[in-house]
């Protein structure tokens, strides 16, 4: 009787020995996930989604091996130790590319926020030296209804570009530049076509 | 002796039924699902890839829901006593997910490829719609509410066609329809306006061939004013000898109903007096002989219909005078041209000569489809 019941503590000793052999790296996840939240702040997933995206899936997949490890009688965390340390440089790496990429946008926008307001003032210098006859001065009247429209499209890009929005001040901002510079091109081609037939009579 | 066969005897059965025993508990060991949950999270990482999460964003949230459901049910049960965890809920679980991630992938794809047409297709139509507008519109007194309307609609679609370039076709779609909106209402209110202005043009017709009749009967000069155009013909004879731009009144669209409209009137009408130098402050003037009978009956009507308050004056000294070339409609109503211009129909016309104002020569379809 004596032996039986110490051949069943031997056999439910060893089982605990065996299965806990490997410890959960916690502390590691801890660190990964910290990781990842910075990013996120940094706004990883507006400026670099690919990359966030491949640090999401890498760290489900890291916490699937984790929770099969768990499942097991002999666990075995040292693959996903390995793994974490891996993913938590590259969480990093993407906060610091995000924060990179958002002050790339930044100075794109600031850039494209100087020019389109250089290219509207030149436009409102042209629209004095436009040709005024055959419809001129209205096709003007309606430019300048559509240079409102840039104007207070600047603003709008400037209000999120000061809210810290830059891709969307950047799509903003693009498309008002666009519109700004054909016009441009529009005064320009009316100014040299009377200039051109200045010179020729 | 008997002691050591005895000892002999439990060591043997120690060192035989230890790794029984282990082999059996490995083996009585309920197997994780990591197969199936590996499955339903290269799904997701698949539609994730094909946006999904942007395409098809229930569907996606769906399979989303149902792995992390079997996760927590994964974590749940790896919690419990090693012999009595079950994997069948995250086994359906993860099943569901995958399902789930596939459906929202292939429903991406589409969505994603039937956007990017549509919103394409779209961009192409507006940008139609916009050139019809510019045709139509450019010199016609819209409303400072429609014109700014125009305008932010035609820069809400420069911001979906540089959505569109960067691919993001579910934020294009939405600038689109924004700028759809402003466009179509404001083609749609200023549509009207142009169609009750052309509502006469049966009677601009009736006018037009009455003229054109009178001055091949009589082989002598007429002038048309076309409203819409902004043209001003001379014919000699029926058959058309000049083509002049002309410059209108500010409010030139519709009949003049009342003095300091600055509208220009319709009608069929005569040159009575003709004044150059010190006698007019535009170069050389036609005196008309506004109002004629016509506009004189309707004025009336409008005043006994209470449409006109009692106190409004009918109007008059609408000419074709010079210092036109301005490029606007800036007269208070009269017909502007150059000076040059102004010359040539100077010398044709007389006490008499034909001058018939209508809205436009040629009916709006055909002006549409030019």
């Amino acid at each position: 009787m004596k032996n039986k019941f110490l051949l069943g503590l031997a056999a439910i000793a060893m089982v605990a020995v065996l299965s806990s052999c490997g410890k959960k790296p916690q502390a590691e996840i801890d660190a990964t996930n910290a990781a990842i939240a910075a990013a996120q702040t940094a706004e990883a997933a507006v400026y670099v989604p690919a990359e966030f995206t491949a640090v999401q899936d890498s760290m489900n997949a890291i916490m699937a091996d984790i929770t099969a490890q768990d499942s097991k009688l002999f666990k075995k965390f040292g693959p996903s130790k390995a793994k974490l340390a891996s993913t938590l440089t590259l969480a990093n790496k993407v906060a610091t590319d995000a924060a990179a990429k958002k002050e790339e946008v930044k100075a794109e926008v600031t850039t494209l926020l100087t020019d389109t307001k250089a290219v509207c003032d030149e436009n409102v210098t042209l629209m004095k030296k436009a040709p005024r006859g055959k419809e001129g001065a209205a096709v003007l009247e309606a430019m300048k209804t559509d240079m409102s429209a840039i104007d207070a499209s600047c603003t709008e890009a400037q209000d999120l570009f000061d809210k810290g929005n830059y891709m969307d001040a950047l799509n903003k901002i693009k498309a008002a530049k666009d519109k700004a510079d054909g016009i441009n091109t529009e005064l320009k081609d009316a100014i040299a076509k009377v200039s051109g037939k200045k010179r020729a009579a | 002796m008997r002691k050591i066969w005895r000892g002999v005897l439990i060591s043997s059965v120690i060192v035989v039924s230890v790794p029984v025993i282990i082999l059996l508990m490995i083996h009585l060991t309920p197997t994780p699902p990591t197969g199936e949950m590996k499955m339903a999270r290269e799904a997701l990482v698949k539609a994730k890839r094909n946006n999904a999460d942007i395409y098809s964003k229930r569907l996606f949230t769906e399979a989303k829901t149902f792995y992390d459901s079997a996760m927590m049910d994964w974590q749940k049960q790896n919690n419990r006593f090693l012999y009595a965890r079950n994997y069948k809920k995250v086994v359906i679980f993860a099943e569901k997910s995958s399902k789930k991630a596939v459906q929202a992938t292939e429903n991406s794809v589409n969505t994603t490829v039937n956007l990017k047409v549509k919103v394409k297709q779209k961009i192409e139509s507006l940008n139609d719609l916009i050139s019809d507008i510019d045709l139509l519109f450019t010199t016609y007194p819209l409303t400072p509410e429609i014109r700014n309307r125009i305008s932010k609609g035609k820069l809400t679609l420069k911001e979906a066609e540089v959505l569109y370039d960067n691919g993001q076709y579910f934020k294009a779609n939405r600038k689109m329809t924004d700028s759809e909106y402003l466009l179509t209402v404001s083609y749609e209110n200023a549509s009207a306006d142009l169609n009750n202005y052309f509502k006469s043009y049966t009677l601009w017709k009736k006018w037009i061939d009455k003229t054109l009749n009178d001055s091949r009967k009589t082989r002598d000069y007429s002038i048309i004013i076309d409203k819409f155009s902004r043209k001003c013909f001379i014919y000699l004879g029926g058959t058309k000898k000049y083509e002049f731009n002309a410059e209108l009144g500010a409010n030139w669209v519709g009949n003049k109903r009342l003095g300091g409209d600055k509208a220009t009137p319709e009608g069929m009408y005569k040159i009575t007096k003709k004044f150059a130098g010190s006698r007019t402050k535009y170069y050389k003037a036609l005196l008309l002989d506004y109002p004629n009978d016509e506009d004189k009956k309707r004025f009336k009507s409008e005043i006994e219909k209470g449409s006109l308050p009692s106190s409004a004056t009918i109007g008059g000294l609408i000419e074709i005078h010079g210092e036109g070339g301005k490029g606007i409609d800036w007269t208070e109503g009269c017909i502007a041209l150059t000076d040059k211009e102004m010359d040539v129909v100077f010398k044709i016309a007389k006490t008499g000569t034909p001058v018939t104002i209508v809205g436009s020569m040629v009916d709006l379809q055909s002006i549409i489809n030019r």
